[in-house]
């Protein structure tokens, strides 16, 4: 099951829709750094509302998908992990560190805007500079 | 005290990893059956994730058995995952995290075993493994 | 209960097919008698004034009147399976349900053998060893249905403490949201594995309900921290994370410090801040707001 990817402004959406299989998010990985690379494309947005397990292989790929978007010179933001997963993740001892992550699309879109058009020097950081208003 | 498990489902064939999504979605209505939460059996299918991944990475093949308890006060879901695969040489080890023989991060068994209430693993070098996996409604783990 | 587990209670107390026989020879007498024998029963149960609460009217007192009848019939009626074990489990549900104790139950008992043996000693008059072996049976009848009564108590009792339990923990860790996407979680008491997934996923219920961005936990009300509490607390602050949300600690005392240092706990990805007030306020500036202090050190804030 391919995955849908849009263009929303200098980002990309990639809505996952149903459970992917190991297959697919390799594809996923695959499309999204042959899309990536160009000046039009800052970043990527990857929804996993609906998938309700990420089990370590996933969270492995989504780390490298995150790693070599960095290198292509893209931001990833990883939107919508289910509380339920995101406890069992903490608990098989996975994290996303490194990876920015969003509550939802929405969450996702607004700290686009926040930041802006400028990236961070590591491609990490989940806050704005704490500077911006004192 | 827990009742014995006394219903057992038909086992589900592991043989590609199509078959990892299929085992942990059955894990899954096995468990909301028996009226798990939402957290509980997240961790569940979790680890029925990893242990059949496990499966598919060292033994090529294997299956998955369900067993549900739920005429005690607290039900719950025995897991076993068989192969026929090479087993395992030091079970202590591959039970250490961050431990791996190929290309998994190693999160397999040590992981599976954190989101589990009860963790079981026999293992014959030539003959295959077992891996057993118990969780309750109510978590009886406390620590 | 099962069953086998029947089976193998009617063995330890061993109930044998023989005293079913025995109790079913009684049916008769049981049919003659039980009216008598229960009125009995009432009049001195009754003479109790702590019992007469529990017969508040006519009513109640003879439906109860009428199941205690069934009851003493079925007795001798033989088959005692799976459906008389049920019965047995609702009654005792039903007592402690209206707060009879479980010491007046078993009492009530004592007037009824009573009554049974002076009733038995008349109808097997001159065959006294008779008499006292169906008497027997008909103790190890009773006695089974005091374990599952006392069964059924414990039951509804340990219910009651697990809801009790659920209660008191979702009580003891409030998510407080203080503004708009600022949680505050303070957390009291001591953490294990049970207590630290609950608040996880409270907490993460919250920030998503909330629509969260920064959480304060503030851990001051924790005793002792060991490792195992310090895992529990990175991963709490991992999951928020993932959830978009960052998380800044504050409270730990002095000695919870430096036992977490001692331990060589891992504590980097926390965020900490000494006190509340410190981490509520590194808290609005993430979030953007601007603390403006005014004459007389009152302070105001300003969305950013």
């Amino acid at each position: 099951m391919e995955v849908p990817i849009l263009k929303q402004g200098e980002y990309l959406i990639a809505s996952v829709q149903v459970a992917l299989s190991d297959q697919d998010l390799l594809a996923l990985q695959q499309r999204l750094s042959a899309l990536t690379g160009t000046q039009e494309v800052r970043g990527v947005v990857i929804d996993v509302t609906v998938l309700d397990v990420l089990d370590s292989y996933a969270v492995r790929i989504l780390r490298m998908i995150s790693e070599v978007l960095a290198l292509r010179g893209a931001r990833t933001i990883i939107a919508g992990i289910q509380p339920e997963v995101a406890l069992a993740m903490v608990r098989l001892g996975l994290g996303l560190e490194g990876v920015e992550t969003a509550l939802d699309l929405e969450d996702a879109m607004e700290k686009i805007a926040r930041r802006g058009k400028s990236r961070s020097p590591e491609g990490r950081s989940t806050w704005p500079p704490l500077s911006r208003n004192t | 005290m827990a009742a014995p498990f006394e219903k057992y489902l038909e086992p589900l064939a592991i043989e590609g990893e199509r078959d990892i999504v299929s085992a942990r979605e059955r894990v899954r209505d096995a468990a909301r059956g028996l009226g798990f939460s939402a957290v509980e059996l997240t961790l569940l299918a979790t680890a029925v994730s990893e242990i059949a991944r496990n499966i598919i990475e060292y033994a090529g093949h294997g299956t998955i058995s369900l067993r549900l308890s739920d005429s005690g006060r607290n039900p719950g879901i025995e897991v076993v995952a068989e192969d026929r695969g090479p087993g395992i040489e030091n079970i202590e080890l591959a039970l250490q995290d961050g431990y791996s023989t190929r290309r998994s991060l190693g999160m397999g068994l040590p992981g599976a075993r954190r989101l589990v209430d009860e963790f079981q693993i026999e293992s014959t070098v030539g003959k295959g493994t077992r891996v057993i996996l118990r969780k309750w409604k109510t978590s009886t783990k406390a620590a | 209960m099962t069953e086998e587990e029947l089976s193998h209670r009617m063995k330890v107390i061993q109930f044998t097919e023989e005293d079913v026989a025995r109790l079913k020879k009684l049916s008769p007498y049981a049919r003659e008698y039980a009216e008598p024998v229960i009125e009995e029963f009432y009049r001195h149960l009754l003479s109790f004034e702590e019992m007469r609460a529990f017969f508040p009217d006519r009513r109640t007192l003879d439906y109860v009147k009428r199941k205690q009848k069934e009851y003493f019939v079925r007795l001798t009626e033989g088959d005692y399976g799976m459906k008389y074990v049920e019965d047995r489990l609702l009654i005792g549900a039903v007592h402690e349900k209206i707060d009879l104790p479980i010491k007046t139950y078993l009492a009530m008992y004592a007037y009824y053998e009573n009554q049974v043996a002076s009733r038995l000693r008349a109808a097997f008059a001159g065959h006294a060893d008779e008499a006292f072996d169906v008497f027997l049976s008909l103790i190890k009848l009773i006695r089974l249905d005091m374990i599952l009564a006392i069964d059924a108590y414990s039951l509804r009792r340990e219910q009651t403490i697990r809801q009790q339990e659920e209660a008191i923990r979702e009580l003891s860790t409030p998510v407080l949201r203080i503004r708009d996407r600022l949680l505050i979680l303070p957390i009291i008491g001591l953490i294990d594995r049970k207590r630290a997934t609950q608040i996880t996923a409270q907490l993460l219920t919250s920030i998503r309900n909330a629509r969260a961005r920064v959480i304060v936990i503030d851990i001051t009300g924790v005793p002792v921290v060991d490792t195992d509490t310090a895992n529990h607390l990175v991963q709490t602050v991992e999951a928020a994370r993932l959830l978009g949300a960052q998380v800044i600690t504050t409270g730990l005392s002095s000695e919870i410090a430096q036992t977490i240092v001692r331990l060589g706990v891992d504590l980097s990805r926390l965020n900490t801040v000494g006190d509340l007030q410190g981490g509520v306020e590194e808290a609005e500036r993430i979030l953007g707001y601007r603390v403006i202090r005014g004459e007389g050190g009152s302070s105001y804030l300003e969305a950013g």
